[in-house]
């Protein structure tokens, strides 16, 4: 027997109180740890980005397009080894109004080129050339809608209005060679849609333009080539790496993203007002006990050890049930639900193992320091006030 | 016969430190619930004073936002002259073709750029909306590259404060020359500049994205719909302004109450947790005291009520210091992104009677189910135990 | 007690007077504040505790019986005067310091008992050899040994809830000798139990006394008690009678 095995074993003395306590801690990791995997969710984006990718855009805002001439210069420009251009359609299938998927208009040629982490097998992608309105659509997407290749599908779009629906055919689908990459996108012909634009302001323009680099390390200072090329012509542009791209959007979640965080916070306040009431409870039963432990010679820095060891058994049992309930409950049940059903918005909700092992690390902590208090105060309890108060 | 609450409230207040540490948990627990629905509940609030009854919007059918409707100029007239529509006079124009476009503008505090909303109105735009008016400065002169801004705006965002500027195309820097109130609505969160400037910055010459219509009265919509959405060959739709803003805070006000509800329910479990650990100590602390009062002739019944009036009377406390946490929000003010709208807007946390009574409610409810086991147990406590020692 | 050990012991004294004194409590004054009113517990009290000597110390409630006992055992300081025991001046110690040599020379004995429950009767006899270096199996081994005295061998693996009162002590007093202490102190150790279990307890810490010449100072009330130890000193009002 040891000191600590003793500890343990005071823990167990009260089995409800500390099933409960265990259980609090429990939920409130797993709490924490579903909170990081939104969080993680929303800047795996960032985190997985392309690195010899750049993206080029409208300088002053993310909705107005560039002429279509634009790629073509891009594509003249050193170091560019491949571009493509997308427009956001802002498609919804106006029998599942509700349904949120993105939708792109993207070059046939070179967008799965450009793109390659959206795989798509030879012959669909040949169908897909060959056909004006056909389509390429992301696995999870076609499963949820029900789509199989050669379905045709009617969409309405909230830019690009015209008389009735847009029409297309589904050509196949694409898989992912990355956990981040959106499986819920619909692409089809950037040529179709600017064949069918009636508007004349909206006609031969892109939304955005991307290309590879031949050197990732130099993505930064060739986006600030391309963006010379245009400082003179009537529209101006900003490139940028992927990864700054994909983060500049963060800042309008980072209200959100902020929200969660000071939520993480208030979890772990939760558990440690939970651990800290447990222990000083226990402690104060059992302040005879301390007070024998200090008549046979055990010393203020025993006392401490020891009920801090209690807590620190209580927020590790806890911090591991934590950790093992929040694998099912989040990847299992939550983010495949998320995945399949709101992919566009989280394509990628997987518990980050280094959150998981954090949060485990702070039950622990916050089991040691919970007892501060109480330890301190036990331990400075001279031995015969302490025999004193017998129940 | 009950056990008078006093009682209680003194038990509780004997056990400072447990009773402190479980409703400060609950606290925490309906600060966060309270928060999230006053801000959900102030999202609802500015979109809809941002609405007037008698205020029709015409825009691109199937638009999602004035941010992707297109209006042709051409069409402008018929439509400011289609039947309900009021008549125009030089305090009350009737009618406010308009372009909304964002711009992607640094957020101060976060790293990132964020849309702001950019809105270019005619000239008597203003005087459309009698509730608007400049607090700081003056509104910009026509022809000059100026602008003014929402009062929420200031601060926040790089460049987007009276007598500074900011690049709305090269080589050309739009200052910020007023500050504007609109009584809390979303245009608060706008940047208002000229039509022509924004058109001509963005080429967007020949187009607006929506026409505002003051009607002849409130009732007049339906004549004024039929009238628009009739004309095939337009493609557009008409929607009551007030509805039209309803729209735009769904999915923002459903989301925040969504997220803030999720939280809450796995935190509460955590306080319940806490509760019924601090109530089983209680029972089990008093043995004797329970023993004595069933001794003296109190009823199972009236000792299962009275704990559970005491951890309902903590979780109150608790929920109390948490409402006054959630008050104290009312002072701030939060910059988020409206989904709808696709536009970052700064939304106040709306204290309704209704969310208060929720947030007590739901720490009462902690309280009662925290309770609910530890009460059982005492209520079958044995009388003999009065006599037992310590 | 025969007269040839009467001689014997009155011969040894005579021999090293000082060096057998164990305990040495000079001008002792103990004062309490309790509700703003100054009590005076001991008042210049001196006493000699001789080596292998069993005293008991009997007296009325609040005459101070256990404060002097609190004192000798390094439990409580004084507000005036020395204590030395086995020539080390107690009164002078630090709070650890104290309490490693409460760890080195006392062994507790409670008037109730005040073993730890969530630990079986040897575990709870181990528990003092936690503080010193002597190996796991070695302080077993010892436990069993204090235990073998006391007459619980077939008691190691019960929990104190399992054992009758009389056991109990005994338990306690294996544990106040696991590590042999050079003093025994004892608060009312027959308080909590019946006549039968007084007998047993009272003839153990004789046994131990006249076998294992360990020094004992027990503080009681019950006459029967104060008649099994070899001196018997009385307290009234913080002084010795």
């Amino acid at each position: 027997m040891t000191l600590l095995g003793l500890a343990a074993r005071n823990v167990l003395r009260n089995k409800v109180r500390a099933t409960l306590t265990v259980l609090g801690v429990a939920i409130s990791v797993l709490t924490f740890v579903l909170l990081r995997t939104v969080v993680g969710a929303w800047t795996a984006a960032a985190d997985f980005a392309v690195k010899d990718r750049v993206v080029t855009r409208h300088k002053v805002t993310f909705v107005m397009t560039l002429p279509r001439r634009y790629v073509d210069d891009v594509r003249n420009a050193p170091h560019i080894r491949a571009a493509t251009w997308a427009n956001w359609f802002g498609g919804k299938d106006p029998k599942h109004e509700s349904e949120f998927f993105a939708t792109l208009a993207g070059d046939s040629k070179t967008f799965f080129t450009v793109y390659d982490d959206m795989k798509v097998d030879k012959e669909t992608l040949e169908r897909f050339q060959q056909d004006p309105q056909g389509a390429i659509v992301g696995d999870v997407l076609a499963k949820k809608m029900g789509w199989k290749a050669g379905d045709k599908v009617l969409l309405a779009s909230s830019i690009y209005a015209k008389e009735g629906d847009w029409e297309f055919r589904i050509a196949g689908t694409y898989t992912a060679t990355q956990k981040s990459v959106d499986r819920s996108t619909f692409v089809f012909h950037w040529t179709y849609l600017n064949d069918g634009v009636s508007i004349p302001g909206l006609k031969d323009q892109v939304g955005w333009i991307v290309s590879r680099v031949d050197d990732p390390s130099q993505a930064a200072t060739i986006g600030v080539t391309l963006d010379k090329l245009f400082d003179d012509k009537e529209v101006q542009t900003l490139s940028q790496d992927e990864r700054s791209f994909n983060s500049s959007f963060l800042a309008s979640v980072s209200a959100i993203l902020t929200a969660f965080d000071i939520i993480s916070v208030v979890i772990l306040a939760i558990m440690a007002l939970l651990l800290g009431n447990t222990i000083a409870m226990g402690v104060r039963e059992r302040t005879t006990e301390y007070g024998v432990l200090k008549a046979i010679g055990f010393r203020n820095g025993h006392i401490v050890l020891f009920i801090v060891g209690e807590s620190t058994f209580v927020g590790l049992l806890g911090g591991l049930v934590g950790v093992l309930a929040s694998y099912p409950i989040v990847e299992r049940g939550l983010g495949r639900f998320l995945e399949e059903n709101m992919g566009a918005f989280f394509p990628f909700f997987r518990i980050n193992p280094l959150a998981a092992l954090f949060a485990f690390v702070l039950a622990l902590m916050l089991g040691a320091t919970a007892a501060a208090i109480p330890a301190l105060t036990a331990s400075r309890l001279r031995p015969i006030e302490a025999l004193r108060r017998v129940a | 016969m009950m056990i008078p609450l006093r009682y209680n409230l003194r038990s509780l207040a004997v056990r400072k430190t447990t009773t402190f540490a479980t409703a400060f948990g609950i606290a925490l627990v309906v600060f966060v619930l309270a928060s999230a629905l006053m801000l959900s509940a102030g999202v609802r609030k500015t979109m809809r004073t941002s609405g007037h009854p008698d205020v029709a919007i015409v825009m691109r059918k199937g638009s999602d936002n004035e941010l992707s409707s297109t209006v042709e100029s051409a069409s402008i007239n018929v439509i400011a002259a289609a039947p309900g529509a009021k008549a125009s006079t030089p305090d009350l124009p009737s009618s406010s073709p308009e372009l909304v476009i964002v711009a992607a503008i640094e957020k101060l505090g976060a790293s990132g750029v964020t849309n702001v909303q950019l809105r270019g109105v005619p000239e008597h735009g203003m005087r459309f909306r009698p509730e608007m008016r400049i607090i700081a400065g003056r509104a910009p002169a026509p022809g000059q590259d100026e602008v003014m801004i929402g009062a929420r705006l200031r601060g926040r965002f790089r460049g987007l404060d009276l007598g500074q500027s900011f690049e709305i195309r090269k080589n050309r820097q739009a200052r910020v020359v007023g500050v504007f109130e609109a009584g809390g609505t979303s245009h608060d969160s706008e940047v208002w500049m000229d039509l022509d400037l924004l058109r001509t910055s963005f080429s967007r010459q020949g187009y607006v994205s929506s026409v505002r219509v003051r009607l002849s009265s409130p009732a007049a919509f339906d004549a004024f719909r039929a009238a628009i959405e009739g004309e095939k060959r337009f493609g557009f739709m008409a929607l009551r302004e007030a509805e039209f803003y309803e729209k735009q805070s769904e999915g923002t006000s459903i989301f925040i109450s969504a997220i803030g509800s999720i939280v809450s329910v796995f935190f509460a479990i955590g306080a319940m947790i806490g509760a019924m650990i601090t109530m089983y100590g209680a029972v089990a602390n008093r043995q004797r005291e329970i023993g004595t009062l069933r001794a003296i002739g109190f009823s199972r019944r009236a000792i299962l009520l009275s704990f559970l009036l005491e951890s309902t009377s903590l979780a109150l406390i608790g929920g109390a210091v948490g409402v006054a946490g959630a008050m104290a929000m009312g002072f701030v003010k939060i910059s988020m992104m409206n989904f709808q709208s696709w536009s970052e807007m700064v939304f106040t946390f709306d204290p309704t009677p209704q969310v208060i009574l929720t947030a007590f409610t739901f720490a009462a409810s902690m309280g009662l189910l925290g309770g609910f086991l530890p009460a059982i147990r005492a209520a079958r406590t044995s009388p003999v135990e009065a006599m037992r020692g310590g | 007690m025969t007269a040839a050990e009467t001689k014997a012991e009155t011969k040894a004294e005579s021999k090293a007077e000082a060096a057998e004194v164990l305990i040495s409590v000079r001008g002792v004054v103990k004062t309490y504040e309790r509700g703003g009113e100054t009590l005076r517990v001991l008042d210049g009290l001196d006493l000699d505790v001789k080596k292998g000597a069993f005293e008991a110390l009997m007296g009325p409630s609040g005459s101070g019986k256990s404060t002097l006992l609190n004192l000798i055992a390094g439990l409580d300081r004084p507000t005036a005067g020395t204590i030395t025991v086995g020539g080390k001046r107690i009164d002078e110690l630090g709070e650890s310091a104290l309490a490693k040599w409460r760890g080195d020379t006392i062994g507790f004995v409670f008037q109730s008992f005040n073993l730890l429950p969530v630990l079986t009767a040897l575990e709870n006899v181990t528990l003092p050899l936690l503080l010193t270096r002597v190996a796991a199996k070695e302080r077993e081994a010892r436990a069993t040994t204090a235990l073998r005295i006391v007459g619980l061998e077939d008691r190691l693996h019960h929990y104190p809830r399992q054992l009758s009162g009389g056991q109990e002590q005994r338990v306690a007093i294996a544990r106040a000798i696991v590590n042999d202490p050079a003093l025994i102190v004892a608060d009312e150790p027959t308080g909590d139990l019946d006549r039968k279990s007084a007998e047993d307890v009272l003839s153990l810490l004789e046994r131990l006394n006249k076998q294992l010449g360990k020094t004992i100072v027990m503080v009681t009330h019950d006459p029967a008690a104060a008649e099994r130890a070899s001196i018997v000193r009385r307290l009234d009002k913080g002084q010795l009678q």
